[in-house]
């Protein structure tokens, strides 16, 4: 019931979209709708929860486990608040007359198809389905990231639907050798998580290695791993920002569920360990990649961009240190990083449409110019580069925490020296951005409420998760963590 | 024997993809290459009988084998633009370097996979071939509709790695995954008239006003 309704608030919204024609009361209702989704999302949660994390089956189509209701309350949560942000946003640059009111409306549609599209993706009981989903995720939102029509944003969408397609496309190549597998040598002749599931003890260990790295590096360029992430900075630059801050803290965990999934069919097979060494190649290659380039930035979003790269690295070394504690880190820092990049980009929107550049270099001075939006943006930062009391603190700890249990010494010290890079890297640009004083030719700029309310939002997650967890959350990852592990 | 066949021409069609200079040539040689899939379907479909698989065969018909390429020679015509697909390797080198692929393709199948040599052998070696062409003909063509084919090509080859080694996908998918390519390429025209409006040009190796 409350799944139905989940799914069935994106295709409502759309609708409404398509017949109101006034863009304010187009987004508040927008909003109202996602506030609705985020309030059955948490009794979902409770439901499940109170029913001991035992994974339910809806209608042959729908087969929801731990890892399904937490990407899923991850996404709606990011979703509500890009809902809310997008309110002004989109107000604003009406007004400034980067958009016209035809092309607000239509920005409502692409919205909600996106993110249906995205609520869908946990949801589903059947690989192929979950590829194709996540396959229509880029097509819909290639749309909203060539949304301004100009040169550069529509050589973003072209990458990003070329690169993203081809990725996607070795990933099919891997599930058809799960799927070869799996009615060879298991004779199961389905394509269900739970029958794959229960045959995965027979599947080829051969094949099931060549599968994993086709999912991986599949699945993986969606999910902005490096070296395959070269879509990622360009798409997270030119989309709009309500967008960007939607690509970066969900689009990228929808792939890495997609990966989870294959992990867990690997897992009786080949092992954990196997899945583990890969995650910390492409977590480290992905580490090393963004913090060199997070140097020598010029372009805000971009920079961000690169530390969402960083970002992925981090969680699949939590994963690759999984056996010991990893894989509730790196779960852990999935939903943090997802509210704080999607805070951050907020912010950096409201900053670009005030400076009118993404250049960070024009941009000094914010939190003169707009208090709210940079003392937002400050408190983003330092909870991005991980400083305590915020919550990625936490996870970044629990992901070193269990790599020195595991005993990757070696690993950890380089892991360390690298988000030490980005760290610099994210301090040094944020702050020359916020502090300062604001260039004299600048127009007053007020923030819109919505702003404010959807800072506010993602802040109580930011703070209140490096507080305490809530004892539900922690046990929601803990038994996505026993789920991984085969246990 | 007919399956051989098949196979060949399947084969022979994306070979001489390796070798077009121009979009027009390349889209007609998709057309063969996807008519040769229609046969292998239509051959499966005739051994098993089953309704569905002459359901999947009909649509590899329409989809590959009409709907595509009419909508690929749209774009060109609209589009007007030189016919010239930009090749960084030049048709002889490249052709070595698909003879190559075909090699290393029967080691994967033959050594890493370990499947047992039989005809779904050949098969799964001539679909992985296939796969790699596709990606090097999407690689080393700069117009952004070579682009567009090569990930084409490797969906067919994909299509036919799936029917040989699993017996093809469930039947909802199989229509699930032509729905995908059918909004694919209506949404990869919309893009492709864009480009060229705002680059008058599709020339992917010119768009770098992104970088770093």
């Amino acid at each position: 019931m409350l799944v139905a309704l989940i799914i069935i608030v994106p295709v409502f919204l759309m609708v409404v979209s398509l017949f109101v024609r006034k863009i304010r009361p187009l987004g508040l209702i927008n909003a109202a709708g996602y506030a609705g989704a985020c309030v059955a999302g948490v009794m979902l949660l409770k439901v499940f929860l109170a029913g001991g994390c035992v994974p339910i089956s809806l209608w042959g189509w729908i087969y929801i486990d731990s890892l399904s209701v937490f990407f899923l309350i991850t996404t709606i949560a990011v979703t509500f608040a890009a809902s809310v942000y997008s309110i002004g946003y989109i107000r604003l640059e009406i007004e400034n007359g980067e958009i016209s009111f035809r092309k607000a409306g239509s920005y409502f549609q692409l919205f909600n198809l996106f993110s249906f599209t995205m609520f869908i993706v946990p949801l589903l009981n059947n690989v192929a389905l979950v590829w194709i989903a996540i396959e229509m995720t880029t097509l819909v939102s290639a749309f909203l990231v060539g949304f301004h029509n100009v040169k550069e944003s529509i050589e973003a969408a072209w990458k990003y639907i070329i690169i993203c397609s081809v990725g996607i496309t070795f990933a099919l190549l891997g599930i058809i050798f799960f799927y070869y597998t799996s009615s060879n040598d298991a004779n199961v002749r389905s394509l269900e998580w739970a029958s794959m599931l229960s045959g995965s003890g027979m599947f080829d260990p051969k094949i099931v290695r060549i599968a994993l790295i086709f999912i991986l590096v599949g699945y993986g360029t969606k999910a902005g791993l490096a070296p395959m992430h070269n879509w990622l900075p360009d798409a997270h630059s030119q989309a709009l920002s309500p967008v960007s801050g939607l690509l970066s803290g969900v689009l990228l965990k929808i792939s890495l569920y997609a990966i989870l999934r294959f992990v867990i069919l690997a897992n009786f097979s080949v092992g954990y360990a196997y899945s583990a060494r890969l995650f910390i190649f492409f977590g480290l290659v992905s580490l090393a990649v963004a913090g060199a380039f997070i140097l020598v930035q010029k372009d805000l979003k971009r920079l961000l961009a690169y530390s969402s790269v960083e970002n992925m690295g981090l969680i699949s070394l939590g994963f690759g240190f999984g056996p010991f504690g990893g894989i509730a880190a790196g779960l852990l820092q999935v939903f943090n990083h997802a509210v704080t990049k999607a805070l951050i980009f907020f912010c950096a929107g409201n900053a670009v449409q005030a400076y009118r550049s993404n250049n960070m270099n024009m941009m000094r001075g914010l939190i003169k110019a707009m208090p709210f939006t940079g003392a937002s943006m400050f408190l983003g930062l330092f909870a991005l580069v991980g400083m305590p009391p915020f919550s990625i603190f936490i996870s970044k700890l629990c992901i070193l925490v269990s790599a020195f249990q595991g005993g990757y010494h070696i690993i950890a010290a380089v892991m360390l020296i690298l988000i030490a890079f980005a760290f610099a890297g994210l301090v040094y640009h944020i702050s020359r951005i916020v502090l300062g004083s604001p260039p004299q030719a600048l127009p007053c700029h007020k923030e819109s409420l919505s702003a404010k309310l959807a800072f506010l939002f993602l802040g109580v997650f930011i703070v209140g998760f490096g507080v305490m967890i809530p004892q539900g959350f922690l046990d929601l990852l803990l038994s996505c963590q026993r789920l991984i592990l085969g246990q | 024997m007919t399956l051989n066949i098949i196979l060949i021409g399947f084969l022979a069609a994306t070979f001489l993809m390796v070798i077009a200079k121009r979009i027009t040539a390349l889209v007609r040689t998709f057309r063969i290459q996807s008519i040769f899939l229609f046969l292998y379907t239509l051959y499966m479909g005739l051994c098993q009988q089953h309704l569905e698989l002459f359901v999947v065969c009909g649509l590899v018909f329409i989809l590959k084998v009409v709907v595509i390429p009419l909508v690929l020679l749209r774009i060109m015509r609209r589009i007007n633009v030189e016919e010239d697909l930009g090749l960084l390797i030049n048709p002889q080198l490249s052709l070595v370097i698909a003879l190559i692929f075909a090699y290393l393709s029967y080691l994967f199948a033959h050594n890493a996979m370990g499947l047992p040599y039989s005809q779904a052998l050949i098969a799964f070696i001539a679909s992985m071939t296939v796969v790699c062409i596709g990606f090097f003909l999407m690689v080393g063509r700069m117009k952004a509709l070579g682009q567009v084919i090569g990930l084409l090509v490797m969906e067919n080859a994909i299509f036919l790695a799936a029917s040989v080694i699993a017996g093809g996908m469930p039947f909802f998918v199989e229509i699930a995954l032509f729905f995908d390519i059918f909004v694919f390429i209506v949404i990869v025209e919309v893009f492709v008239y864009k480009v060229n409006r705002l680059f008058t040009h599709i020339d992917t190796s010119k768009m770098q006003s992104l970088k770093g």
